[in-house]
């Protein structure tokens, strides 16, 4: 599939009042042509670059990256290109793999975010997903290839999150890499711009109370469950006996009380199970203590949101294991002033990391669009002490992993999802372009040489 | 009584001491730097800046210092002008219950905004680490004539050092925010009477009976002192460039961020254009604006508008207008000299240049990259940050 025919076919679904007759019978061909090459020509693609930042590993230097079936199917420098394959020349480029905003707000409307619901983690924000919104593609034109969305920080327990692939597709379900990626959560935040040590108390024992319920529920479901397998058992030996020996008359057994699954404290107990993550929102250091209070009493997967003032006590969230996702690390992403960021530091993700913390950046940003900034977020993180690898890994396989996506995306490596971007040069210099980006091996973005 | 014999030998001895130690700090500062950015000037590499009473005595390649002066090293770094924030409202006490407007009037000129100044404030202390040296402090935009804008250092040990203009101009604002319900003006276009108004009654004014908010006007009118418009859409801008042609304003633009919509009209006039934090926005369309505006003639200055954004993202400011397409050295103007012209205090600060203030920034790389980190800021000569190793 040749990319230039895809930036036609972008073009014209952007303007399609521009186009003439003419056009509109040569988009149709390209379309048609665009569904045969995709569906049964894939020769495979490579391409030749300069430097491969595969972050999983060392990078490589004059290599190739041969991407069969969306997927990568060898890297290296010695790589044998077949012959039908499609080259592109990336000589003098750098290739990384597709980045990943972590704390991302594209696709998720406004309204969405403000549930009014306080323990709701029932609620899935793929239903809060308009896959039509126009932003994306200035995203997407920055490297980022996947975001994670996460219901917002007004209810304690907000829903669960999910991981979103910005391949452009309108069926959300292709959008979607992985749903139930985490259960978000948020203490401590203030509203209106003031705060309460009681508010804040009665948020860490709200979820506290949540928790030790789902405990009980789960309990008493292992119960419900015992019995019901016992009746099962029971009933089917009255049953045999009855129809054999009618004579014998033995008690037929008593159906126990049906249980009332409830679908909250179901996706709670996956948390209780560490089947997914909670994912916490915490700022300040009382509510981050608070939080790791809960992590030692539940041992639950937890990864701490925000976490402005984690540098602080970055001994304690070490000790836990916990990993978090620093944003923004710039407090001129969001509407100032905050209490919850009055101590914010920029060398926050870089103290975080050098504690040995696994940490991921993201842009936390005032609206979806603003998931174009996340390669400015990691390079004033590498302003602030926090090491150009390290920084460049916070937004690939770090968020990756701890999303539990790290099989598919989150570097180059052979079996992962060939989701690369082409850049003109480092990715955290000012004046380096993205020149292509590739979904599952698709062109999804070719820039145009005057841009 | 021998006590006291005793305290009064050794005030004797601690004075000369003082003394002596007075005259050792060092008036005379030399820094070696890897790459100088002189703005006005260009790239030297490998040079030396000599700094002698707070001022910039010498700026020169071939790194010669006379050996009485004390040396800092920075071979491998770059140096560079204090930043210029040109719109802020730092040092104002401003926490989240406060307001910096006197909002029951409309028409406020005769408040000055360096009235409300703490220069020991907390936040201007925490903010030396950005490496903005000099700020226009501004009252809000509650009022459509507001009070009068100030240009000031962010360290000095005395005020003269500190404050380079205490009046810089009044602050009008066209912008919504103007709009009171419960005074006039209650719309846009009995905001844009009510300064008409006020600007005609000038004619009148009699100095026998004075008028502190006449005078001020009067000013603006007969003598040219600066107005400082805020603005956003297209259409207050186009208000803004009408009330200049109509009254001969000396004005300059706070926000004006459509402007790049009529570039032209702004241009012609010369009208400089303080631009709104680029962090605030996130389109492609809105983050190429400035550029559009720079690149059609206009002269602009970066701001933070902080508390609205942080005065360490007024670098990130330039850096991501660059990553849209300003040139390069464009953009380390308006952050520099450009602001400093607008300001109209470019004779003291905005280039490294001999005879202006030695506030320097250095920095462990390019200034336009945001990798880049401030090192070290020197105001009047003074070292007032140094970056902690962690």
């Amino acid at each position: 599939m040749n990319p230039v025919k895809i930036e036609v076919l972008i073009n014209f679904m952007e303007n399609p009042v521009v186009m003439g007759h003419k056009n509109i019978i040569l988009i149709s061909s390209m379309l048609l042509l665009f569904t045969f090459t995709s569906a049964f020509g894939d020769q495979g693609i490579a391409i030749r670059a300069g430097h491969i930042l595969t972050i999983s590993d060392n990078p490589i230097e004059n290599g190739i990256i041969l991407i069969k079936g969306g997927k990568i199917e060898a890297l290296g420098q010695n790589v044998v290109l077949p012959e039908d394959v499609r080259l592109i020349d990336a000589n003098d480029k750098f290739v990384i793999p597709g980045l990943i905003d972590a704390q991302s707000r594209l696709f998720v409307m406004d309204s969405e975010l403000d549930e009014s619901r306080t323990i709701a983690p029932e609620l899935n924000i793929l239903d809060a997903i308009d896959p039509f919104i126009k932003e994306y593609r200035e995203v997407l034109a920055q490297g980022v290839t996947a975001v994670c969305v996460a219901p917002g920080s007004h209810g304690l327990i907000g829903g669960r999150s999910a991981v979103l692939k910005l391949n452009g597709s309108k069926n959300i379900d292709r959008m979607v890499l992985k749903a139930d990626a985490t259960v978000k959560a948020a203490v401590g935040m203030s509203t209106g711009n003031t705060s309460s040590s009681l508010a804040r108390l009665e948020h860490y024992s709200s979820i506290r109370e949540a928790l030790i319920a789902t405990k009980v529920y789960m309990q008493t479901k292992e119960k419900a469950d015992r019995e019901m397998a016992e009746y099962n058992r029971k009933k089917a030996e009255y049953e045999k006996k009855d129809s054999g020996k009618e004579t014998e008359k033995k008690e037929k057994p008593k159906r126990p009380a049906r249980f009332r699954s409830s679908p909250a404290s179901d996706v709670l107990a996956q948390v209780l199970r560490k089947e997914i993550p909670l994912q916490v929102e915490a700022h300040r250091v009382t509510d981050i203590l608070n939080v790791l209070r809960l992590a030692d009493e539940f041992g639950f997967t937890l990864i701490l949101d925000k976490c402005t003032e984690g540098y602080l006590i970055a001994d304690e969230i070490a000790r836990r294991k916990a990993s978090v996702i620093v944003g923004p690390v710039s407090t001129s992403f969001v509407d100032m002033p905050r209490l919850e960021y009055r101590n914010h530091d920029m060398s926050n993700a870089s103290i975080l990391s050098k504690n040995g913390i696994k940490t991921a950046l993201g842009v936390s940003g005032r609206d979806g669009a603003s998931s174009k900034f996340i390669t400015l977020a990691a390079a004033m993180a590498a302003a602030n002490g926090m090491d150009k690898d390290a920084a460049l890994r916070a937004i690939t396989l770090t968020p990756a992993e701890m999303f539990g996506v790290a099989d598919r995306i989150g570097s180059l490596q052979v079996g992962k999802d060939a989701d690369l971007v082409i850049l003109n040069g480092h990715p955290l210099d000012t004046q380096t372009r993205v020149e292509m980006v590739l979904i599952e091996g698709k062109v999804v973005f070719e820039r145009k040489s005057q841009q | 009584m021998k006590k006291i014999v005793l305290l009064s030998i050794l005030i004797l001895l601690s004075i000369p001491c003082c003394m002596v130690k007075a005259a050792d700090a060092p008036e005379n500062l030399a820094i070696r730097a890897g790459r100088i950015w002189t703005v006005t000037d260009g790239i030297i590499t490998d040079g030396v800046i000599i700094i002698k009473n707070g001022k910039i005595q010498a700026v020169r390649k071939k790194p010669d210092v006379p050996a009485e002066i004390e040396v800092l090293d920075f071979s491998d770094k770059d140096v560079m002008p204090g930043l210029i924030d040109a719109h802020c409202h730092i040092g104002l006490s401003l926490d989240i219950y406060s307001e910096i407007d006197e909002t029951v009037l409309a028409v406020t000129p005769d408040m000055q905004i360096i009235d409300a100044f703490n220069p020991l404030a907390d936040d201007v202390k925490k903010v030396l680490r950005s490496g903005v040296t000099t700020v226009l402090l501004a009252p809000g935009n509650k009022n459509p004539i507001g009070g009068q804008t100030a240009v000031v250092k962010l360290f000095g040990k005395k005020t003269k050092d500190r404050v380079l203009k205490r009046a810089a101009g009044v602050k009008f604002s066209l912008r919504d925010e103007a709009l009171m319900p419960d005074r006039r003006p209650t719309s846009r276009a009995g905001l844009l009477a009510l300064i008409r108004e006020e600007l005609n009654n000038v004619k009148a004014y009699k100095e026998d009976k004075p008028d502190l908010r006449m005078e001020v006007l009067k000013s603006v009118v007969d003598a040219n002192f600066p107005v400082y418009i805020s603005t956003y859409t297209v259409d207050e801008i186009t208000s803004a460039v009408a009330l200049v042609d109509e009254y001969n304003l000396n004005a300059v633009l706070i926000g004006a961020e459509q402007g790049d919509e009529i570039a032209d009209l702004i241009a012609g006039r010369n009208i400089p254009v303080i631009y709104s934090p680029l962090l605030l926005f996130s389109r492609d369309k809105d983050l190429k604006r400035v550029v559009n505006m720079a690149d059609g003639g206009i002269k602009v200055a970066f701001s933070s508008s902080a508390p609205e954004t942080s005065l360490s993202d007024l670098r990130t400011s330039a850096i991501t207008a660059v990553k849209y397409g300003l040139d390069k050295e464009v953009a380390l103007k308006s952050l520099t000299i450009n602001a400093a012209q607008i300001l109209g205090v470019s004779k003291r600060v905005g280039s490294i240049q001999r005879g202006k203030d030695a506030d320097l920034v250095i920095l462990n790389g390019d200034p336009l990259q945001p990798t880049s980190t401030v090192e070290m800021v020197i105001i009047n000569g003074d070292i007032v940050y140094q970056r902690q190793k962690i």
